[in-house]
């Protein structure tokens, strides 16, 4: 994916990742123009692929979530912090939840399939709730940016309160990874925690 | 109140109440007699770096904004306006010559003094009515700093943080000066976990002996290469002061391999042999064991650890400061800073960052273990059963309390207090002997303050005069020199 016009890109535009610590590998591309039409087809395909991720997520199908990402995947969820309006910031500098590149992801994973991640063990119930969808073309038509809300519900034991949280995510997929150039995976996330403080014991989760 | 001296007798012999890990009474102790006077850790000088910055921090209940004003001193203002007692400051973190009240418009330079007060003349008649003059937020009744690492204390006869922190300093460079620059802090994470917060001090002061369990799967994953239940017991703990740790063995080796071992490059080896004595030195170089764990009395902790962060041989290491702020008896926020060294090449630092965020914090693979069983513990000792269960806390000692390992001698770790090598709980028995110490011993009421009256005076040179300085309207104060008028600029 190292076409002439994204090297342009590459200069001139700022993202998340970009400005993220460990991001710099990460893709640039941008959205073009106004939100998809929901009946566009590229809106449709979107909009699919996120529902079968949560699908995974609820599930706790990480090797085949795993599967879903780019070799060049960047997966960022900044730390929020309370700033005063036209600080010019929210989010702590230099510092994030994940930020993170396929292998630390693929440790993640690998931990989680080990008989002795005792977090998960027995394992949460999950929920990802998915909303507020909008698909945009990008100046490469293989790819897209995909905006959404997320809302993990998390429920561990028979007893204790259940946790949440709310997020917003941006989405950029890449066409592939069938032979005949069909489906998409994830390059880049940005996960928008609507949470300072988060409430939830760990993030031993993925959104 | 109950009385409590069966439970801190049963403490300080290493039988632990379980009870004391879910206690709505212990909690409401701890609150009035720990933290109303220990030294707390509220923020690192890389925090607020410039002139006007500032971050709000807590000690439980109590708001401060931590911030450097124009002058370049830092200072803790207690965050509630002189007037109707509103926060002043809403944010968590940004820059700021002045903080305005925004219930009736009082502000505030970021020295603390007062500088506006709407109507001043018609609603109080002016200075005969409300003293406007020296007026300043209240500031925190003690301030110190030690590595760039500020702590405050709400007791104003607080011994120094210095004296307090005795002999741990030793072991507080390791992580906090590696060079002349000492370190740069991001962060923190905050996340609120239903556990006590002592558990988590307990465990980063000594618990070596959860290693090889809690995080067998780190290790199946190649992620760490160290805890192996058999690597873990060469290591040793150490107590000094108020505050103690962990250790690794390292393999055979001089300062530079072992340095090298796990993972730093040459030019930050370098600073660190000029930066640390020769003592500091001779326990990694020669006695060959590398800290790990830590913590200060009573709720700030350290680790150091070297993972690997890619796929290959190569280990990194990271540092992380972390502070348990108790909520209640069953619940602590866990604030999570990444610490580097401020002159590491900057690969490093970014290399770094990431085997933290892979170890420990919000996402952290250690820590995700760590807490599931915390929450687990705290959760049990709600219980009437839990009354009745003394918990064994007397690894290492026999029945007669004597050492089942004997203390390193000066010969064989060359740090001061007091060290063992093996599994153990000597550590966490020093913390809870420090937590019996305080909950034992009533706090005396502090001072009132009367703002804008006759009778301010008097209290406010009460306050001023901690640490037997003269009597002056001054508030503590780290890097004072005379403050000039700040410069009108527009802040939150």
């Amino acid at each position: 994916m190292s076409s002439s016009r994204e090297n342009r890109e590459q200069v001139t535009t700022q993202t998340h990742s970009s400005r993220s610590v460990l991001g710099a590998h990460a893709s640039r591309i941008q959205r073009l123009g106004s939100t998809l039409p929901f009946g566009d087809e590229r809106h449709l395909a979107a909009h699919q692929w996120l529902v079968d991720e949560a699908y995974l997520l609820d599930a706790q199908a990480y090797e085949a979530w795993l599967d879903l990402l780019t070799e060049d995947i960047h997966y960022l969820m900044p730390v929020r912090v309370t700033t005063a309006l036209g600080a010019g910031f929210d989010t702590s500098p230099g510092m994030a939840h994940f930020d993170e590149d396929k292998y630390s992801l693929s440790r993640r994973v690998a931990r989680f399939l080990t008989e002795h991640a005792w977090t998960e063990d027995p394992p949460s119930r999950l929920r990802h709730h998915l909303s507020n969808v909008r698909t945009f073309a990008t100046p490469d038509e293989e790819h897209l940016i995909v905006e959404s809300a997320t809302m993990l519900f998390r429920n561990r034991g028979d007893v204790r309160e259940s946790s949440f949280i709310s997020a917003g995510r941006e989405d950029l997929l890449r066409r592939g990874p069938m032979p005949d150039g069909s489906g998409w995976q994830l390059a880049r996330r940005t996960i928008m925690v609507d949470e300072s403080v988060m409430r939830m014991q760990n993030l031993a989760i993925f959104l | 109140m109950t009385d409590q001296s069966a439970v801190l007798a049963d403490v300080r012999r290493g039988m632990i109440p379980a009870h004391i890990y879910n206690d709505q009474e212990i909690f409401t102790l701890e609150k009035e007699r720990i933290f109303s006077r220990a030294w707390v850790f509220v923020a690192h000088e890389s925090e607020i770096a410039r002139a006007g910055d500032y971050v709000v921090r807590r000690v439980l209940d109590d708001s401060f904004i931590v911030t450097r004003d124009e002058a370049g001193e830092i200072r803790a203002h207690f965050n509630m306006c002189l007037h109707r007692g509103m926060q002043v400051c809403r944010a968590e973190m940004g820059n700021a010559s002045h903080f305005r009240c925004p219930y009736h418009g009082w502000s505030y330079r970021n020295d603390g003094r007062i500088v506006g007060l709407p109507f001043h003349q018609d609603a109080y008649g002016g200075e005969a009515g409300f003293k406007r003059k020296g007026q300043r937020l209240l500031p925190a009744p003690n301030l110190d700093s030690h590595n760039g690492m500020i702590f405050i204390s709400l007791d104003p006869d607080a011994l120094p943080l210095r004296d307090f922190l005795g002999d741990f300093a030793f072991y507080l460079d390791y992580y906090t000066k590696q060079s002349p620059s000492g370190i740069e802090m991001r962060g923190p994470q905050r996340w609120r976990v239903k556990a006590n917060w002592k558990i988590g001090a307990e465990n980063f002061a000594g618990d070596m002996y959860h290693t090889p369990q809690t995080h067998t799967s780190v290790v199946e994953i190649g992620l760490f290469r160290e805890p192996k239940a058999e690597k873990r017991k060469d290591g040793c703990t150490y107590w000094a002061g108020n505050g103690g740790g962990t250790t690794y063995k390292l393999p055979d080796g001089d300062l530079e391999e072992r340095l090298s071992y796990v993972g730093y490059p040459q030019e930050m080896i370098e600073r660190m042999k000029t930066s640390w004595s020769a003592e500091q030195c001779r326990v990694i170089g020669q006695d060959g064991f590398m800290i790990s764990a830590a913590s200060v009395f009573p709720n700030l902790s350290f680790v150091h650890n070297w993972p690997r962060v890619a796929d290959s041989d190569d280990v990194l290491p990271f540092i992380s400061v972390r502070q348990w702020q108790p909520i209640s008896e069953n619940e602590t926020e866990i604030l999570s800073w990444f610490a580097v060294d401020a002159e590491a090449p900057e690969e490093f630092k970014a290399l770094s960052y990431k085997a933290y965020l892979m170890c420990f914090g919000s996402t952290g693979m250690f820590e995700q273990d760590d807490v599931e069983n915390w929450v687990s513990l705290t959760n049990t000792a709600a219980g009437s059963m839990a009354r009745r269960l003394r918990l064994n806390s007397r690894m290492g000692i026999l029945a007669d309390d004597t050492e089942v390992i004997p203390a390193l001698t000066a010969e064989q770790f060359a740090g001061p207090g007091s060290a063992h090598v093996g599994y153990s709980e000597y550590n966490q028995r020093e913390l809870l002997a420090r937590w019996a110490d305080h909950l034992e011993r009533p706090v005396t009421a502090a001072a009132a303050l009367h703002v804008g009256t006759t009778g301010v005076g008097e209290d406010r040179r009460a306050i001023a005069t901690r640490n037997g300085a003269d009597a002056s309207d001054d508030p503590p104060a780290l890097e004072h020199v005379p403050s000039e008028d700040a410069a009108e600029v527009t802040g939150a």
